[in-house]
Parts: C-alpha cells; sequence; structure tokens
C-alpha cells in the first residue's frame, strides 16, 4: 500500500474559538495508530503540513488545527466534498502499556492525546486526561477530557497543566505518562516522570520536509546508550521517551 | 533499450528522470510512495568518507516558492553505505549515483577508491563543501581547486564522473570547462543557491527573530538553473544534468531544450513524492504521442 491518497474532506467545522476539526476521506479506509501523524498538501506550498491523527472512524482520518500560517489557511478554506492530497500514516506511534495511564495534553497537542484515549478505553486500560487551555472557548467541542485547566480559570482550575500536574501524580499515581503540548510541558513532563520513577512519553513536534526520515530535517538529539545522536522526529518519533530527549532550554 | 534510454558513455539510465541528492535518501526509503526501480537512476544522500552528525539549529524552512536547508550534510559514512545500503539497492534493482562529499582532496580521494573497489558505477561530487585546507573557500567557487579536486578523484576512479556545480559563482563557464579538462563525465547544475531567511514574530511587544541561512532549492531556483545550464551547453562537450525546482513536464522538456541529457528532482519530492515516477510515465506518453522515435529525436528538436 503506497501512502499517498487523493481523498475528499468529509467532515470540516470549528470546534472551539480557534480550532478546527477536519475529517478526510479515503478511497480506501486508512488505519492510524495514536502518535501517528498525516501530512497534507497545500495548494502552492512547497512542504506538505503534518497533523497527528484526532480520530479514525471507520478508516476515516480526523485531525484538529489552528489557523497559523499559510497551510493551515488554505485547510480551513476547504468545504465538504473538496479534493484533498494527503500522505501517510507516518511516524511511531504510543506504545501502550496496559498500565494505569495519565494522558496529558496542552493546546491543540490534546488531539493525538485525546485519540489514545479512545484506544485506551477500548482496552479497558485505566486512565485519567488531563488537559490545559488558555480559556473556556478554546475546549474543543466534543473531546472528552477527564480534568480541565484553563490559564484565565474560566473553566477548571486555574493556571496551566504544569500547576496540576505534581498533585495530580501524588493522587492518582499513574504507572505510565503520555503527553503531548508545548516543548516545556514536555520537558517538565518528563522531568517529573524521571523524579517520581514513572515512564513517560512524549509527542514531539518539528517542522518536516519528507515525513519519511530521509532529509533529516527534523532531527533532535536524543540519549541513547550513553551516546546522543540524532533521531528524526518523523520516523524515529514523533513518539519518544522523555528521559531520551535532550532538552533544549 | 527502451525509447526513454540514455546512455552517457557505458553508463546507461533508462531513462532520464532522476532524483536529487540530499531529497531520496540512499536507497529504497521511497518504495512508501513509489516503485523507485522505475526511476532512470536515484542520487544517493551525500557520503563522506566518515559519519557525520549533521549541524545542530534549525535545519529547513519554506521561503516563497521553495525552501532552504541547513542540514549539515548528515550521513551514515561509506563504510555503512557500503555494507548495508548497496545490498538494498541491488535487491530492489535500483540504479544509482553516490553523491560524494569531502572537505579536503584526501577525504574525497580516499572515498572514491572505495567506491572504484566496489564497482560503484557513477559518482556525483558535491563541490560546494569548504575546503578546510584553502580557508574553508568552497572547492566548487574556484577552477583551480576544482581541478585540483577532480584531477585528484579522476586519477582514482574509472567509472562515471559527475561534477554538481554551485550557482554560486561569478562564470559556471569556468568551473565547467575545469571539470571537463580534469576528466570528468558530466556535470550537473545547479546545486542550491545560498539563501537566507528571516521570519519575524512579535511576542509581547519584541520581536523574536528565527534565522536559517543555507541552500535555497525549488521551483524559485528554475529560471537560475537554465541560464546555467544554457551557458555550460554553449562551452562544454560532456553531458549535463539540469537540476532546480522541476516539477512537470514542462520543466523537464524546458531542461532539455536548455541542453540538459537527464534531469534530477529534488525539493518536489517533499511536495509530492511521487514527482519523479510521474515525470516518466508523462515523457513515456508525451514521445508516443508526438511520434518521436526516440528521446534523442525530441531534445534534437527541443533545441533546433
Amino acid at each position: 500500500m503506497k501512502k499517498i491518497y487523493k481523498a475528499k474532506v468529509n467532515k470540516i467545522e470549528k470546534v472551539s474559538s480557534s480550532s478546527y476539526f477536519i475529517e478526510i476521506e479515503c478511497e480506501n479506509p486508512v488505519f492510524v495508530e495514536a502518535g501517528q501523524f498525516i501530512s497534507i498538501y497545500c495548494n502552492g506550498l512547497t512542504l506538505r503540513r503534518p497533523f497527528s491523527v484526532y480520530s479514525n472512524n471507520d478508516g476515516r482520518i480526523g485531525i484538529l488545527f489552528k489557523e497559523r500560517g499559510k497551510g493551515t489557511k488554505y485547510i480551513k478554506s476547504l468545504k465538504v466534498g473538496d479534493d484533498i492530497d494527503i500522505a501517510g500514516p507516518f511516524g511511531n506511534s504510543f506504545d501502550i502499556k496496559n498500565k494505569k495511564s495519565l494522558l496529558v495534553g496542552a493546546g491543540i497537542g490534546a488531539a493525538p492525546i485525546s485519540y489514545l484515549k479512545t484506544k485506551l478505553d477500548n482496552e479497558n486500560i485505566e486512565n485519567c486526561f488531563i488537559s490545559g487551555f488558555l480559556n473556556k472557548n478554546e475546549i474543543p467541542k466534543g473531546m472528552e477530557i477527564d480534568k480541565i485547566c484553563t490559564d484565565d480559570g474560566s473553566f477548571g482550575e486555574k493556571g496551566s497543566v504544569l500547576n496540576y500536574i505534581g498533585v495530580i501524580i501524588n493522587e492518582y499515581k499513574p504507572e505510565v505518562i503520555y503527553a503531548c503540548g508545548p516543548h516545556i510541558v514536555l520537558k517538565i513532563i518528563s522531568e517529573l516522570g524521571e523524579k517520581y520513577g514513572i515512564e513517560t512519553q512524549v509527542a514531539m513536534e518539528k517542522v518536516m520536509a519528507c515525513g519519511i526520515g530521509v532529509c533529516r530535517g527534523c532531527v533532535i538529539d536524543i540519549k541513547k546508550n550513553g551516546k546522543i545522536i540524532n533521531a528524526t522526529v518523523c520516523k524515529d518519533g514523533p513518539v519518544f521517551k522523555g528521559e531520551e530527549v535532550v532538552w533544549e532550554n | 533499450m527502451g525509447k526513454l534510454s540514455v546512455n552517457f558513455n557505458g553508463f546507461e539510465l533508462k531513462n532520464p528522470i532522476l532524483t536529487a541528492s540530499g531529497t531520496y535518501g540512499y536507497a529504497n526509503e521511497f518504495d512508501e510512495f513509489i516503485d523507485v526501480s522505475k526511476l532512470g537512476a536515484i542520487v544517493t544522500k551525500a557520503i563522506s568518507l566518515y559519519p557525520r552528525a549533521g549541524n545542530k539549529h534549525i535545519r529547513i524552512t519554506e521561503t516563497e516558492a521553495g525552501m532552504i536547508n541547513s542540514i549539515g550534510l548528515e550521513n551514515v559514512g561509506i563504510e555503512k553505505f557500503i555494507e548495508t545500503k548497496i545490498p538494498e539497492l541491488k535487491q530492489n534493482n535500483i540504479n544509482y549515483i553516490m553523491n560524494v562529499a569531502g572537505s579536503t582532496i584526501d577525504e574525497y580521494v580516499q572515498v572514491a577508491k572505495k567506491c572504484e573497489n566496489e564497482k560503484i558505477k557513477a559518482i556525483e561530487l558535491n563541490v560546494s563543501c569548504p575546503n578546510v585546507k584553502s580557508g574553508c573557500l568552497e572547492f566548487g567557487t574556484d577552477e583551480n581547486s576544482l581541478y585540483e579536486l577532480v584531477s585528484s578523484v579522476r586519477a582514482v576512479y574509472s567509472g562515471f564522473l559527475i561534477i554538481k556545480l554551485t550557482p554560486n559563482v561569478t562564470s559556471i563557464e569556468k568551473l565547467g570547462i575545469a571539470a571537463e579538462k580534469a576528466g570528468a563525465n558530466a556535470v550537473s547544475a545547479i546545486n542550491t543557491l545560498k539563501g537566507t531567511s528571516i521570519n519575524i514574530e512579535l511576542i509581547n511587544g519584541k520581536y523574536k527573530k528565527t534565522i536559517v541561512q543555507g541552500g535555497y532549492s525549488g521551483k524559485g531556483i528554475k529560471p537560475v538553473a537554465i541560464n546555467a545550464i544554457s551557458r555550460l551547453y554553449k562551452v562544454i562537450n560532456i553531458p549535463i544534468i539540469g537540476i532546480g525546482g522541476i516539477e512537470t513536464l514542462d520543466d523537464v522538456l524546458e531542461f532539455f531544450a536548455a541542453g540538459a541529457q537527464a534531469v534530477q528532482i529534488g525539493t518536489s519530492n517533499f511536495t509530492h513524492p511521487n514527482t519523479a515516477e510521474r515525470l516518466v510515465e508523462e515523457l513515456d506518453e508525451y514521445i508516443n504521442k508526438n511520434g518521436f522515435k526516440s528521446l534523442d529525436e525530441l531534445k534534437k528538436e527541443l533545441r533546433a
């Protein structure tokens, strides 16, 4: 099966004050693991844009996105029934453990974590999903989250998800933590995981060109067997063990 | 041989559509998208004597009509290439040209000797690398140092030797002539243009600038490539392999018209990973539809 598809937009809707949901239907169903991503060709732009998968009902691919630049502006302009050129799925996936799981999302990073939650629920793995947003209007409609934090306190706990993560680790006592969000959130979660001896898996983000590990454009430093080596976010990742990532300041 | 075949003094390509170094991996990585064995050849990622980790800072950014890369020639090194990638290329019946990078003439020569021992049929020298022994001036920007490099490699390598010329020079003709005189079998043109992007964001009243400096590629460089090839075609007698922003069959025809015998697809592999395979099919269809007996006949008509 070649990983490039002519597909159609099956659904596109605004789901929060700044985010959109698009569901894409390929000729044949495409099945995706939690943490994997697809790339979308955006009319006239050189680089395809990578997006973590948010939902995968009956082989349709759902993603959440915010309008951040030219690529997402194009995707936002699409209508139901429009053609869309996608490739994937790419990358590794969360290594699902049959252990009490804490799921942490922040902002648009909640999307792949929400998809992971559906996988854990299907396998009856005990989990708790906490996610942080700027305010209540930023919470994507339809996303099932156990604990919500908002920076302005307009919904759930007031403050960043990072303010609560320590408390939750102590109370919930997870055996594994999965996370996606801004760099700083992933860094702190990885450090907490090491401090408390809890396995962490973090989904990273980086500008990409090829999506399959050949151009070496999206490398990060990771620690393996005492050595620091390059790893591509697109192929070796996007999910890494938190303790393996060499965090930039 | 089919209608699309190209014969470069014994180095045969089943068609003139190749993929450019750095955009296609080492071997069969693009089999996720296409049947790589259908292409004329792939040009591997640049291989150096020892493995290289590449650059630390931001490596790629999109620009108008293309992108800038600053990968820093990250690669597995010649030993690992021979050990792990050549068997994969052979097993999948992929014709390949090995791209070579180095920071001294001796490094190029040592790699070329290994290529000779391995009977690698064709190599392409990336001469846009800084020569650490002459003030880090790039080999490919000075005709004397290019001549010295190419003749040193020629002395140890008997296969098909291609020199990938840089456009960042005043007279690309002089460099093409130097490569030919030194014994190159072909030149490929052009490598990336020097480019810089400064992305500016205003965050909480302060400017955050993200600067990426490196090689500019993509459709924006096509006129520069066509210009370079047209000029080279007038002054050298060895074949020219055209590179620079090719996306469509019309682009390929334009490169043939300028004097290219074959072409390499680069940045477009990222945008549409099936570009090279599609161009092989479209060129085949075009030749048949328009009643050309061979690719050479088409090129002749285009250059008349």
